[in-house]
């Protein structure tokens, strides 16, 4: 049996809002109408996946084209974490 | 005397879109992922939300002032006054208390049939932001 990684994904265009606030971001959630101040990597990886739904490894390629990103490995361990954050807030969906 | 202009100083347009912090020649930075601690974020819920009494006494009208007469189809959507199987608007704006009622527990809406009732949350779960009545409905899912 494969066990496929998790598609991660946001709702269609307009769903978010983000401005950038004294170098934190704001997010405003439409369907919700809650508002998340958020600090770095979450808006990066919200815009990542704004582009299309992906998965983690895939998520992380995408950072990678314009951001310095470390250690591989740790780096994928903590964007998974990060991304399971955005699922509980209601920011990101898993999409199958 | 002139007023200051708003916004930016240096001639170019606003940005588009909803990214204003995406430059495609911004230096390439580094992005910290790891290191275990969870990023800072901190969520401001809709102002409703604070009060429980504010919640209670919070109206929805069903269909939103902008589009009154307009009639609710069962599936919640707004569509021309006479469609056939739509029910005319509520006349009156359902209190937060109401709506909740009839959300967690299945009661009706005051003064509505069953299938009038149905149309009407079906209506009020559809719900968007900018329209009248959602911080109210908003408010009425938070966890407490």
């Amino acid at each position: 049996m494969t066990h496929d990684p998790a598609r991660y994904g946001v709702d269609g265009s307009g769903t978010i809002v983000t401005r950038p606030l004294d170098g934190l971001t704001l997010i405003y959630h439409r369907p919700s109408g809650i508002t998340h101040i958020a600090d770095s990597p979450l808006p990066e990886i919200l815009q990542a996946l704004e582009r299309a739904p992906g998965t983690a490894a895939e998520v992380l390629t995408r950072l990678s084209e314009g951001h310095e990103i470390g250690d591989d490995e740790d780096a994928l361990e903590g964007l998974e974490t990060h991304l399971a954050t955005l699922v509980s807030l209601g920011l990101v969906r898993i999409a199958r | 005397m002139t007023e200051p202009e708003a916004g930016r100083q240096d001639g170019q347009p606003e940005p588009q879109g909803d990214h204003q912090n995406t430059r495609p020649d911004a230096v390439r930075r580094r992005l910290f992922l790891a290191g275990g601690a969870a990023a800072a974020i901190v969520s401001v819920r809709p102002a409703l939300a604070q009060s429980a009494a504010s919640v209670l006494n919070c109206q929805i009208p069903v269909p939103d002032p902008a589009r009154a007469g307009m009639h609710v189809a069962p599936d919640g959507s707004i569509v021309a006054a006479g469609t056939e199987g739509a029910f005319p608007g509520s006349g009156r704006a359902f209190t937060g208390e109401e709506v909740k009622s009839a959300l967690r527990q299945g009661q009706l809406l005051p003064g509505t049939s069953q299938e009038q009732n149905r149309a009407y949350l079906n209506y009020i779960r559809r719900l968007q932001g900018g329209t009248s009545g959602f911080t109210c409905y908003a408010s009425l899912q938070m966890p407490r």
